[in-house]
């Protein structure tokens, strides 16, 4: 127990630091009184006897400090008194502190706060057990049929991979839908799951409550009726109700049997679109009433994802290789069948033969492609962010340096030891850099909060967990390269003051000693200079990418138009109680007041959806999918809602959205360019043109066009207006899913709630979805080039703001050097234009210096952004001289300000003043 | 006069140890003590008592107390532990040791 009572004793020393030294003075002081008494009986007077027992007694406090160092702690002591010192310095100097904390923090959580964006949104790997093993498997080239989104392939393919290959210790598919759920009186559009029985095990993602979907459940299709709820639906939809396992929910009127909860932080494998609910593959009819591919077995219809996890030590190549045999034995079986030999020639099937299989990382999805793009720009942004900070807090600190020569040389002077001069300037060091990572630190939380806000739609980034230290290891490379640049350049002057003759700094004559501290703080300003020129340049460009998108538009009025989606099918509404929904619906929102008009379209417009398909006429053959044009089936009023005028013919009437069928006379509304590509130099209304379908070929002679429209945009606002071609809804035989258009009078927001209510009235069982203004529908669809922009915007500013303080410090710091120089040669007749001149021409070479070096950077790294860009060229000349200019102007000022000081200087002053 | 200063680092510890060893005492005692057995061969220097007493005390070989001194006066009273026993004897036992040796090797040449 010796320990303990030694830690007891060492404790207290620590923790009652001033009774115990108070003891101390009590028990030396008894001593004391005991020499003098003693002295006194030897016979000495007692003024005698009291200076006698002094002497004898050494230095006091050397003998206190020495007894103080048994007690332990000295170290600690001693840093504490560092500490306070460093505190009262740097409070001293709070516009240093405060630059160089506020530099600090920005490095530190603008990049944190963008790699874990990035990390989140890109490079994340699924929740799951030994995400790393999961691939996706597709099947590369051409695959003759019809494809429900990328990545997929047929269900009977999946069939004959899962059961046939070597290579996965298992597989699992899954397809993503919309359903309407119903609970109590509450119904609602939320994102399913479809999955196959394996999905669950594959994956080793297991419940909080209840079970998981058997692999047994995958056999028979419709035998299924159940449902796991994800947990976090389960905690916001039914309130965590633990009873809910074996209770019943209707999905698109389905009755389903919830049967277990999925673990926490687990929402399907597609990243942004967390799913609600996961279902049973087998209920793909009820749960996708439009469409089939599961009971049909149709081979030529590519709609699952399929999943394989690699057997632990296989890699990616050599599964592929593994499979590939399989594959193709799974392609000869298909390419003899009649649904593949009916559209296709020899020459297809050659082609067909030659596909292969391609594993893909689990974690790939359409979302991270569109997105890892510009994050990694940005990314890159803030590095170059970094940098400079390093750089600017390299320039502070130097400059720092140089002002306390002096100080340090005058506590070297009364005895300080060097190491402990040393340790204050690494205490001070790691003061800032605490005092900036801690800042940094809730910047990045706070920053990845809203950007991941901005970024990802609405539920999802809701449901999103950010962790407040998202990635550890950026973490520490961040502070790490701050900590770095401020123990180095902290400790220099350190360093420094050892080479210093201690007399020569304390005469004030340490100019010369600095010289190399000087010549090193103008190259670092170069670089902040050629720093923020790329950064100003490229906050340019993506600025005026967001201005042009903005201005330019899709090509039709926005203001004053609401939008909405809506699909009765989902409730089980037959093909004909469908159409007579959307009859009465047409009707009834027309009398809405407040509304002119109200224009209903299959397909939605700038969502970045499109039907393709190649047309057929007497002079002109089917084509491939980039040259198809895009086709929608709209309401008769659909034109008039959105703004799109009819330049020859006519739009359609009441009369043409009559039920018809393909094989019929059907009316077409074409614009511009399909006039342009398919009836060059003839007047295109009255030609007639047909439609390529394997399922449903429609003749040559069956659409006829009658009216046309000016080129407007379709699918995003960087497209140029495709070819494009529109049919009354009702010729299309599935009425499902419909985007409707209200143009009201006032401002639509207004009657947003009155929308939802009417739509409630009208059918309370029928969700309204994305109830949103069509300019807000834009700016969301604008959300990643308004995050460049604005981002790159800041980071532009702060840069050149930094640059201007590091030119300013820099010039500052050279003429309280060469005062009295100036002094001189004022004295000998210089007047205050020429010191400016001076002193402004060293400003504009090292500005230049930057520049130079900036400039071919800037246009070099532009050129891989050209892809982010609209309306203009990556070396848009304007863009470069607005950048070089402000930065310069920037700049000038910084360096006019010390200039403007120099030329004031009294050369009496001046010259008296060593 | 040799101070204890010179002598074999640790040295001074026996010697505060042994003289607690009978009652406790204060430092100005253990001082007085130590010089008036050796006949004044041995002085102890404040500047060696002091952190001597308080290293002990850290070791917790000795522990102290506040009490009345026999002149009513408050003083620092350090005593034995059981652990600076054990230590006073493993102490005096390499002291014997040392000593002999050294007077072997002094009185053979």
């Amino acid at each position: 127990m010796l320990w303990a009572q030694r830690l007891w004793l060492r404790l207290q020393t620590l923790f009652r630091r001033e009774h115990t030294a108070q003891q101390l003075n009590d028990e030396l002081q008894f001593h004391l009184e005991q020499q003098v008494a003693e002295n006194i009986a030897a016979g000495m007077s007692e003024e005698e006897a009291h200076h006698s027992a002094m002497r004898s007694f050494g230095n006091a406090t050397i003998l206190k400090e020495e007894t103080r160092e048994t007690w332990g702690w000295i170290t600690l002591e001693q840093i504490a008194q560092d500490v306070r010192y460093g505190f009262r310095t740097l409070r001293k100097s709070p516009l240093f502190t405060a630059v160089a904390v506020l530099t600090l923090a920005f490095g530190i959580g603008a990049n944190t706060a963008m790699f874990s964006l990035l990390d989140q949104v890109v490079l994340r790997l699924l929740p799951v057990r030994h995400p790393e093993q999961l691939v996706i498997v597709r099947e590369t080239g051409n695959h003759y049929g019809n494809t429900y989104g990328a990545n997929t392939i047929s269900w009977p393919m999946f069939e004959d991979l899962r059961d046939n290959n070597q290579t996965f210790s298992g597989m699992f598919c899954r397809f993503p839908a919309t359903v309407t759920i119903g609970y109590g009186d509450r119904v609602a559009q939320i994102p399913a799951e479809l999955v196959s029985g394996s999905y669950f095990s594959t994956l080793g993602v297991g419940t909080a409550l209840g079970r998981t979907i058997a692999p047994d459940e995958d056999a028979v299709p419709d035998s299924a009726p159940v449902v796991v709820l994800s947990y976090s639906f389960w905690r916001s939809y039914f309130d965590g109700d633990r009873t809910i396992v074996g209770r019943t929910i209707a999905l698109n009127s389905q009755a389903m049997t919830v049967i277990g909860v999925a673990q926490p932080g687990f929402d399907g494998v597609e990243l942004g679109v967390p799913a609600k609910v996961f279902v049973p593959i087998m209920m793909k009819t009820e749960m996708t009433p439009h469409s089939d591919g599961l009971k049909d077995r149709r081979r030529r219809l590519s709609w699952v994802t399929a999943y394989g996890r690699l057997k632990p030590g296989v890699s990616v190549e050599q599964a592929q290789l593994s499979l590939q045999p399989l594959l193709h034995s799974i392609l000869e079986m298909e390419a003899q069948q009649p649904e593949f030999t009916r559209y296709t020639t020899a020459a297809d099937r050659e082609l067909f033969l030659r596909n292969r299989v391609e594993l893909l990382p689990g974690s790939e999805n359409g979302l991270r492609n569109y997105m890892s793009r510009p994050l990694w720009l940005l990314v890159a942004l803030t590095g170059a962010v970094l940098l400079l900070a390093c750089a600017n807090l390299a320039n502070l600190l130097l400059a720092r340096a140089t002002a306390r020569e002096r100080e340090l040389a005058v506590r070297l002077a009364i005895g300080a030891g060097r190491a402990r001069i040393v340790r204050q300037l690494l205490v001070e060091s790691v003061l800032l850099a605490s005092g900036g990572a801690i800042l940094g630190l809730a910047l990045a939380f706070l920053a990845a909060r809203i950007l991941l806000r901005i970024y990802l739609p609405a539920d999802a980034a809701a449901e999103f967990v950010v962790s407040p230290l998202p990635d550890g290891r950026v973490w520490a490379f961040v502070v790490g390269a701050m900590l770095v640049t401020s123990l180095v350049f902290g400790l220099l002057p350190a360093f420094r003051g050892s080479r210093t003759e201690i007399a020569l700094s304390l005469k004030d004559r340490s100019g010369a000693l600095s010289a190399s501290g000087i010549s090193l703080r103008r190259m670092l300003v170069g670089v902040q200079v050629a720093l923020s020129l790329l950064l100003l340049f490229g906050a340019g460009l993506f600025v005026r990418t967001l201005r042009n998108l903005e201005s330019l538009g899709p090509g039709f009025p926005t203001d004053h138009l609401l939008t909405f989606s809506i699909n009765p099918s989902l409730n089980g509404y037959s093909d004909e109680e469908t159409k007579s929904f959307y009859e009465r619906l047409n009707v009834d929102l027309q009398t809405m007041p407040g509304v002119t008009s109200v224009g209903f379209s299959v397909m939605p417009v700038l969502k970045g959806y499109a039907w393709q398909n190649a047309v057929v006429g007497k002079d002109f053959e089917g084509a491939p999918i980039e040259e198809q044009p895009v086709l929608n089936h709209v309401g008769p009023d659909y034109f008039a809602a959105l703004g799109i005028p009819i330049v020859a013919g006519r739009a359609f009437t009441a009369q043409d959205v009559g039920p018809s069928d393909w094989r019929h006379d059907t009316y077409a509304v074409i614009n511009e360019s399909f006039a342009k590509q398919y009836f060059p130099g003839r007047d295109p209304i009255g030609q007639r043109f047909g439609l390529v379908d394997e399922m449903q070929p429609v003749s040559p002679e069956d659409i006829e066009v009658i009216g046309m429209i000016p080129d407007r945009k379709y699918r995003d606002l960087r497209e140029t207006p495709p070819a494009q071609a529109y049919f009354p809804y009702f010729e299309d035989a599935h009425f499902r899913f419909m985007n409707i258009y209200l143009r009201t009078q006032a401002d639509p927001r207004q009657i947003e709630n009155e929308v939802r209510e009417r739509m409630r009235q009208f059918d309370p069982h029928v969700p309204v979805v994305g109830l949103q203004t069509m300019n807000e529908q834009i700016s969301f669809s604008l959300r990643t080039e308004r995050l460049v922009a604005s981002l790159s915007a800041v980071f532009g500013g702060l840069a050149t703001l930094l640059a201007a303080i590091g030119l300013y410090g820099v010039m500052a710091y050279a003429i309280t050097k060469r005062t009295r120089e100036m002094g001189i040669r004022m004295a000998l007749g210089a007047l205050g234009d020429d010191v400016i001149w001076m002193v402004m021409r060293e400003a504009l070479l090292l500005i230049s210096a930057g520049i130079v070096i900036g400039m071919p950077l800037a246009l070099a790294l532009s050129s891989l952004v050209r892809s982010q860009l609209y309306g203009l060229e990556p070396h848009d000349p304007l863009t470069l001289i607005v950048s070089i200019s402000v930065l310069s102007l920037a700049a000038c000022l910084a360096g006019f300000i010390p200039a403007l000081r120099a030329s004031r200087i009294d050369p009496m002053n001046a010259l008296r003043h060593e | 006069m040799g101070k204890p200063n010179d002598l074999v680092q640790g040295t001074l510890d026996l010697l505060i140890l042994k003289t607690l060893s009978l009652e406790p005492k204060h430092g100005w005692a253990i001082a007085k003590r130590i010089q008036q057995i050796s006949h004044d061969v041995l002085q102890v220097q404040q500047g060696s008592l002091s952190p001597a007493l308080h290293r002990l005390e850290q070791k917790a070989w000795i522990k102290a107390k506040w009490a009345d001194t026999e002149t009513g006066r408050k003083a620092k009273f350090y005593s034995l532990t059981a652990a600076g026993r054990a230590q006073l004897e493993k102490e005096v036992g390499n002291w014997s040791r040392l000593s002999a040796a050294i007077n072997l090797v002094v009185e053979t040449t």
